[in-house]
C-alpha cells in the first residue's frame, strides 16, 4: 500500500526517495548549520539541503546524501543549548509497524489457540454455567368419586417470586414501586412484600403461590429484573369436607400429606419430567438454544368407592346428631355388603381440605379408620356367633337369665334392673342381655371366643389402606383378667374401629365371608383406560348356616329388641344397638358413654351394612335411642339411593321369651 | 519541489476535492468496525429487560451518524486554522475533565466521567485523547523561527500538557483512560523523535513511578484484585477471574464460523459483563468465530497501518505527530481491549474503538480518523 497514492516506484524500499517526493531525504540529510536532522517531514522548499558538517569528514559528497532510511544518521559534535536531540522519527515509526505487527500476529495466534485448539474445552465450560436441570412437575392425578365427581383436582397456577438481590440492583422499577404493584395486583400487604424485598441477601422469595394464571400474565408482563412468575400446580379441593378426612390434603410442596392423598401419593403424583435448558447470567431461558427433555408422567385419577351422595347424607346426618346429643365426635360407616366397597366414611367434626391448616391435629384424619374405642353391646354378635359355631347354643335355646351375674371380683349387670325371666338365645341378643352373654361366652371359653374375636378381624388393620390406620386392641386370653374373660363377651375391654366393627356385620350379612373393606374402585391412567383395585379373596369366618341365624336374631333385635328406631319403613333391618362405658383418657378413666348402632339391610338379602357411633353424648347415651335413628336416616337414603328394592317379605316370628 | 513548483495549492478549500483526496481504506476500515460495531451491539442487547430489542443498535447508529458528522468537520478543518485552535480545544477538554468531578458530574461504575449536556450525556476523557494529541503535536512540533527544532522548554510544556489530563482522569477515577493517555504520550515523544537517553529516563521514571502506586497502595483494591486475576484467572473463577474467564469461554465458544449472529449462549445469556461495550470482542468471537474476530483485528489494523502511512508520508512535523498521536492511542487500546478479552492483558475498563457501543467514545473516534484525513489531504494539497 505504500506504493499507491501515484509516487514513482523505489528501490526496493516503502517510501523511494523519488525526486517529486523525497520524504526520507530531509531526516538523514544533515540539516544546516548544527547538523541535526530535521523533524519528521519534507524539507520546504526554500530550505536547501546543505552539505554535512562534520561526521562525513574526508568523504565529499556534493549532493545530499541518500542512504536507507534505516541509515543512522550521524551524530553531531556539538549542539546548541536547550534544543532536543532528536532521533530518526521514520526509523521509528517503522519499529512501531513491526511492533504493531507482532502484536497483531499474537493476537491472531491467540485466537487460533483458543478458537481452535481450546474451544472444546471452553465450550463445554460455558455449557457449565449455561445449562440448567429444570424439573417438569407432573400433574397431579384427581381423586373422585366413585360416580367421578372430583374430591380432589389440580389446577393450573403461576407462583410468583421475586430475587431481592436483582430486584436491588435495578434502578428502573424500584423496590417500592415493585412492591406497590405486586400488593395490587395479589392483593397483599404492601409492606409485607416490601419486607421480602429487603432481604437483599437472599435470591428466593415467595410472593403468591397458587396465583391465577391471568394475574401471573399480568405481572410477567411488566419484564422487571427479578420479579419472576413460574408454572405451578394447585390442588383444589371442590367439594370442601365431603369426604375430607379420608380424602386428605398435600403439603406446600404438593406432596400427600395425609390421608388417601398421602396412601395412593405415588401413583396421584406420577413422575416428574426434566429437561435440560439454557439459561443466562440472570437465571432466564436462553432463546434458540437446544434442550434435551424427558417428558413428565402425569399421575393417575383415583376413582374412590365413596358416593358422594350418600357420603354427604352421612355427614349430613351425623353432624346434627352430634350437635343434637353434644357427643365429642362421632363416624358412620356404610360399605356395600357383597364387595365391602366403602360407600361412605363419615366423620364429626369432618376435615374442611380448603382450610386443614385450621383445623385441630385430632381432625385432619378419618376417625372411623384411625380412633378405637370399646364397642360394647355390638360385640355380642360374636359371641353369639361363637356359641353358634361351636355348639353351645341354639337361637332359641332358653336360658334362665337374671339381671346380674358374679365374674371373678366383680358383679356385672344388664343395663336395666329386671327380675328373672326365661330368654332364648335370640333374646339374649334382642335385648342385649349382658348377663345371658356372659353365659354364653363362659360356655364357649375364652380362648374359643378370642379365636372368634380374631377371625372377625380384630386387634388387626382391616387392610383397607389408609395412613394411620389402628389395630384396634384385643390382648392375648391368657392376659385377660377375671372379669374381662366375661366383660370381652359384651363388648368392654377391646377396643376396635368403627370400620373393624362394620366390617363384623358385614361378614354376617355376606353370609360368613369377611371381605377387606375397599375405599378404592380403581385408577385411570393417562390413556383413560380405568384398572380397577385389586380385590383380596374373601375369608370365610362362620358359616353360612349361623350367618343366617345371626341375621335372624340381630333382625329381631329391631323388630323386637332395642334396636326399633333403626327400622327402616318397607325394609327388613337387622341390626345391633350398643351402648359402652367410654374410656377417656381426658378423664383418666370410664367417663361417658359410647353410642353404637350398626346393621344392614334388607335383612334377608343384605345390600348395604351401616355403623353410626357417637361418642361421648352428654344428650342421651343409649345407642338405641340416639344412634339407632342416624342409622335409619343414613340407611333409608342409602337404600333409596342404590335402588335397593325392598325385599317384600315379612321377618318370621323369633320366639325371644320362653314364657312371653 | 518541483510538484510544488508546478502546481500551486489552491487558497479556497473544495470539497470536492477534499474528498476524493481522502485515504479510502482508513474510510473502509472504520465504517466497516462501525457497522460491525452495530450488529454486534445489538445482539448483546437485544434481550435487556424494559428495552426494545434495537433500542441500543439504533442509538448507537444515531452515535455514529454524529460521529461521521463530526469526521466530516475534522476533515475540512484547515491545518493551520487547526493548529492555531489547538489551545482553544485543549483548555475545552480540560474544563470538561473539571466539571465532571464538580457535582455537575455523575457516576457509573463507582466512578465519576459524565457530564450531562442537554439531554446528552458526555465523556470528555474521551474527547481529552484527541485533545493531548493535538495540543502534545503543537507543542513538540513548535519550532522558533529558523531554528526548527524543539526545545528542552517544549518538551518540558508538552510534558505539563499531558500530565494535566492524566490527573484529572485519575481523580475520577479511571485508570483506563490514564493510561491511554500516559501510552499517547510516550508514543509521541518517541516519534517525536527524542533521544534514546530519554526515552529510557522516561521509562525509568514511569516504573518507578508504576512501582510506588502499587506499593503505596493507591491502587484501587479492584484494580489491584483486576491485576491478580490476570496473572491467575483460575484462583477464583466466580468472583475477580469471572470477566476473563468468562470472555475466554464466549470466544473459545465461537471456532472459525462462529455460532451465528444472535446464536451466542454466553453472550444472550449475558455472562460476560459489559459485552456491549468494553466485552465487545467477546461477541465477535462467539457468534462470528475466528473469521469475525480476525476481521475485526484486520480492519483496526489497517487503521493503525494507514495512520502510521500518514505519519510518515506527511511533510509537517505537527502533521505526521497527530498522526502518529491518533494511531498511538487506537493502538494502545486496540491491545488492551482484545488482549485483555483473549486473557492477554489484565482487565481494563476501555471500548475497544469503532465496534464497542458508545456516545462519546464513538464521536471521539470519529474526529480522529477526520483528524488522519485531514493530515492525509494537507500532504496532497501543499506538495
Amino acid at each position: 500500500m505504500e506504493e499507491s497514492g501515484g509516487r514513482g516506484p523505489g528501490p526496493g524500499r516503502g517510501r523511494p526517495p523519488g525526486p517529486r517526493r523525497p520524504t526520507a531525504g530531509p531526516t538523514v540529510r544533515p540539516a544546516r548549520g548544527s547538523g541535526r536532522p530535521t523533524p519528521v517531514g519534507r524539507p520546504r522548499p526554500q530550505q536547501p539541503p546543505r552539505a554535512p558538517a562534520t561526521p562525513t569528514k574526508g568523504t565529499p559528497p556534493p549532493q545530499p546524501r541518500r542512504p536507507a532510511a534505516a541509515r543512522t544518521p550521524p551524530r553531531p559534535r556539538k549542539r546548541r543549548f536547550a534544543e532536543v536531540r532528536l532521533g530518526d522519527p521514520v526509523r521509528r515509526i517503522r519499529v512501531a509497524l513491526l511492533v504493531m505487527a507482532f502484536v497483531l500476529s499474537l493476537f491472531a495466534g491467540r485466537l487460533i489457540q483458543i478458537q481452535g485448539l481450546d474451544s472444546k474445552t471452553l465450550e463445554a465450560r460455558g455449557l457449565e454455567y449455561r445449562e440448567r436441570l429444570e424439573t417438569l412437575k407432573a400433574r397431579r392425578g384427581m381423586i373422585t368419586d366413585v360416580k367421578g365427581n372430583p374430591l380432589a383436582l389440580t389446577s393450573d397456577a403461576r407462583e410468583v417470586y421475586v430475587d431481592p438481590k436483582e430486584v436491588a440492583k435495578s434502578t428502573k422499577p424500584g423496590a417500592d414501586e415493585v412492591a406497590r404493584f405486586l400488593a395490587q395486583t395479589l392483593q397483599r400487604s404492601p409492606e409485607e412484600i416490601l419486607a421480602k424485598l429487603k432481604k437483599t441477601t437472599t435470591q428466593y422469595q415467595v410472593i403468591a403461590r397458587n396465583v391465577d394464571p391471568a394475574v401471573g400474565a399480568q405481572i410477567a408482563a411488566k419484564k422487571w429484573v427479578g420479579v419472576r412468575v413460574k408454572p405451578h400446580y394447585r390442588r383444589l379441593y371442590p367439594a370442601g369436607d365431603l369426604a375430607g378426612g379420608l380424602v386428605g390434603f398435600v403439603n406446600a410442596a404438593g406432596k400427600g400429606a395425609s390421608g388417601l392423598e398421602l396412601q395412593w401419593n405415588d401413583v396421584l403424583a406420577g413422575k416428574d419430567g426434566k429437561q435440560t435448558v439454557e439459561a443466562g447470567q440472570l437465571g432466564e431461558r436462553i432463546p434458540l438454544t437446544r434442550s434435551a427433555r424427558e417428558a413428565p408422567v402425569p399421575g393417575k385419577d383415583l376413582r374412590l368407592t365413596i358416593d358422594g351422595d350418600i357420603q354427604w347424607a352421612a355427614q349430613e346426618a351425623l353432624a346434627d346428631q352430634v350437635k343434637r346429643t353434644g357427643a365429642k365426635s362421632g363416624s358412620i360407616v356404610v360399605m356395600d355388603v357383597r364387595s365391602a366397597d366403602l360407600l361412605a366414611v363419615a366423620n364429626a367434626p369432618e376435615l374442611d381440605l380448603e382450610a386443614w391448616e385450621e383445623a385441630p391435629e385430632a381432625d385432619r384424619t378419618s376417625r372411623a379408620v384411625t380412633d378405637v374405642f370399646e364397642p360394647g353391646s355390638t360385640n355380642k354378635v360374636i359371641t353369639a356367633a361363637a356359641a353358634l359355631e361351636t355348639g353351645v347354643a341354639r337361637p332359641d335355646s332358653v336360658m334362665r337369665v337374671r339381671d346380674r351375674i358374679r365374674c371373678a371380683d366383680r358383679v356385672l349387670k344388664d343395663a336395666h334392673a329386671h327380675k328373672p325371666e326365661n330368654l332364648t338365645f335370640s333374646g339374649v341378643l334382642a335385648t342385649s342381655s349382658n348377663v345371658g352373654t356372659v353365659m354364653a361366652a363362659n360356655q364357649v371359653g375364652s380362648e374359643g371366643l378370642h379365636r372368634f374375636l380374631r377371625a372377625f378381624g380384630f386387634g388387626d388393620r382391616t387392610g383397607v389402606g389408609y395412613p394411620g390406620e389402628a389395630d384396634g386392641l384385643l390382648p392375648a386370653p391368657q392376659t385377660w383378667s377375671g372379669s374381662q374373660r366375661c366383660t370381652v363377651s359384651y363388648g368392654q375391654g377391646v377396643a376396635v374401629t368403627a370400620l373393624q366393627m362394620a366390617s363384623v356385620y358385614q361378614t354376617i350379612a355376606n353370609g360368613g365371608v369377611r371381605l377387606t373393606p375397599n375405599l378404592v374402585a380403581g385408577t385411570t391412567g393417562e390413556n383413560g383406560e380405568f384398572v380397577a383395585a385389586e380385590r383380596p379373596e374373601g375369608v370365610r369366618v362362620v358359616s353360612e348356616r349361623t350367618a343366617r341365624e345371626l341375621s335372624l336374631m340381630l333382625e329381631a333385635a329391631t323388630t323386637q329388641g332395642t334396636g326399633a328406631r333403626a327400622q327402616v319403613p318397607g325394609y327388613r333391618v337387622a341390626g345391633k344397638t350398643g351402648t359402652a362405658q367410654r374410656w377417656d383418657s381426658e378423664c383418666r378413666g370410664y367417663c361417658g358413654y359410647t353410642a353404637t348402632f350398626v346393621g344392614f339391610a334388607p335383612a334377608d338379602r343384605p345390600s348395604v351394612v351401616a355403623l353410626v357411633v357417637l361418642q361421648a353424648p352428654s344428650n342421651g347415651y343409649y345407642g338405641g335411642d340416639i344412634a339407632a335413628p342416624v342409622f335409619k336416616r343414613v340407611m333409608s337414603f342409602a337404600l333409596k339411593s342404590r335402588k335397593v328394592p325392598p325385599t317384600g317379605t315379612t321377618p318370621p316370628q323369633v320366639r325371644i321369651r320362653a314364657d312371653g | 519541489m518541483s510538484v510544488a513548483a508546478r502546481r500551486r495549492p489552491p487558497l479556497r478549500i473544495r470539497v470536492s476535492s477534499q474528498v476524493t483526496r481522502m485515504d479510502g481504506p482508513l474510510l473502509v476500515a472504520a465504517a466497516g468496525l462501525s457497522a460491525i460495531g452495530v450488529l454486534l451491539v445489538w445482539s448483546s442487547t437485544r434481550l435487556w429487560n424494559g428495552a426494545e430489542s434495537s433500542a441500543f443498535a439504533s442509538r448507537h447508529l444515531m452515535n455514529i451518524a454524529i460521529g461521521v458528522l463530526l469526521l466530516a468537520a475534522a476533515t475540512l478543518i484547515d491545518v493551520r486554522w487547526l493548529r492555531t485552535l489547538t489551545p482553544v480545544f485543549y483548555l475545552v477538554s480540560m474544563l470538561g475533565l473539571v466539571l465532571v468531578l464538580t457535582p455537575l458530574g455523575g457516576t457509573a461504575n463507582g466512578s465519576n466521567s459524565w457530564i450531562v449536556v442537554g439531554g446528552f450525556q458526555l465523556q470528555p476523557s474521551e474527547f481529552a485523547k484527541p485533545a493531548l494529541v493535538l495540543m502534545m503535536a503543537m507543542l513538540l512540533s513548535r519550532t522558533r523561527e529558523n531554528a526548527g527544532k524543539p526545545r528542552i522548554p517544549d518538551l518540558l510544556f508538552a510534558l505539563g500538557a499531558a500530565v494535566l489530563p492524566m490527573g484529572l482522569v485519575m481523580m475520577q477515577p479511571d485508570l483506563g483512560t490514564t493510561l491511554v493517555l500516559i501510552a499517547t504520550t510516550a508514543g509521541l515523544l518517541v516519534l517525536a523523535g527524542i533521544r534514546k537517553l530519554w526515552i529510557f529516563l522516561l521509562i525509568a521514571v514511569s516504573v518507578s513511578g508504576a512501582a510506588a502506586v502499587w506499593f503505596l497502595n493507591l491502587l484501587e483494591p479492584y484494580q489491584v484484585a483486576r491485576f491478580t486475576a490476570f496473572l491467575d484467572p483460575s484462583t477464583d473463577p466466580r468472583g475477580v477471574g469471572y470477566n476473563s474467564t468468562q470472555s475466554l469461554i464466549a470466544v473459545g465458544s465461537g471456532e472459525l464460523f462462529g455460532k451465528g449472529l444472535f446464536h451466542g449462549g454466553q453472550t444472550t445469556g449475558r455472562f460476560v459483563p459489559e459485552q456491549h461495550t468494553d466485552f465487545v470482542f467477546t461477541v465477535a468471537g462467539e457468534e462470528l468465530g475466528f473469521i469475525g474476530a480476525v476481521t475485526i483485528v484486520a480492519l483496526l489494523g489497517v487503521i493503525l497501518l494507514r495512520g502510521l502511512k500518514i505519519a510518515r508520508e506527511s511533510g509537517d512535523r505537527f502533521c505526521a505527530l497527530v498522526a502518529g498521536g491518533v494511531v498511538c492511542w487506537f493502538g494502545f487500546q486496540t491491545f488492551i481491549n482484545v488482549g485483555m478479552t483473549i486473557g492477554v492483558m489484565p482487565i481494563t475498563g476501555l471500548p475497544l474503538p469503532f465496534v464497542s457501543y458508545g456516545g462519546t467514545a464513538t464521536f471521539a473516534n470519529m474526529i480522529a480518523i477526520g483528524l488522519l484525513q485531514a493530515m492525509h489531504i494537507r500532504d496532497r494539497t501543499f506538495t
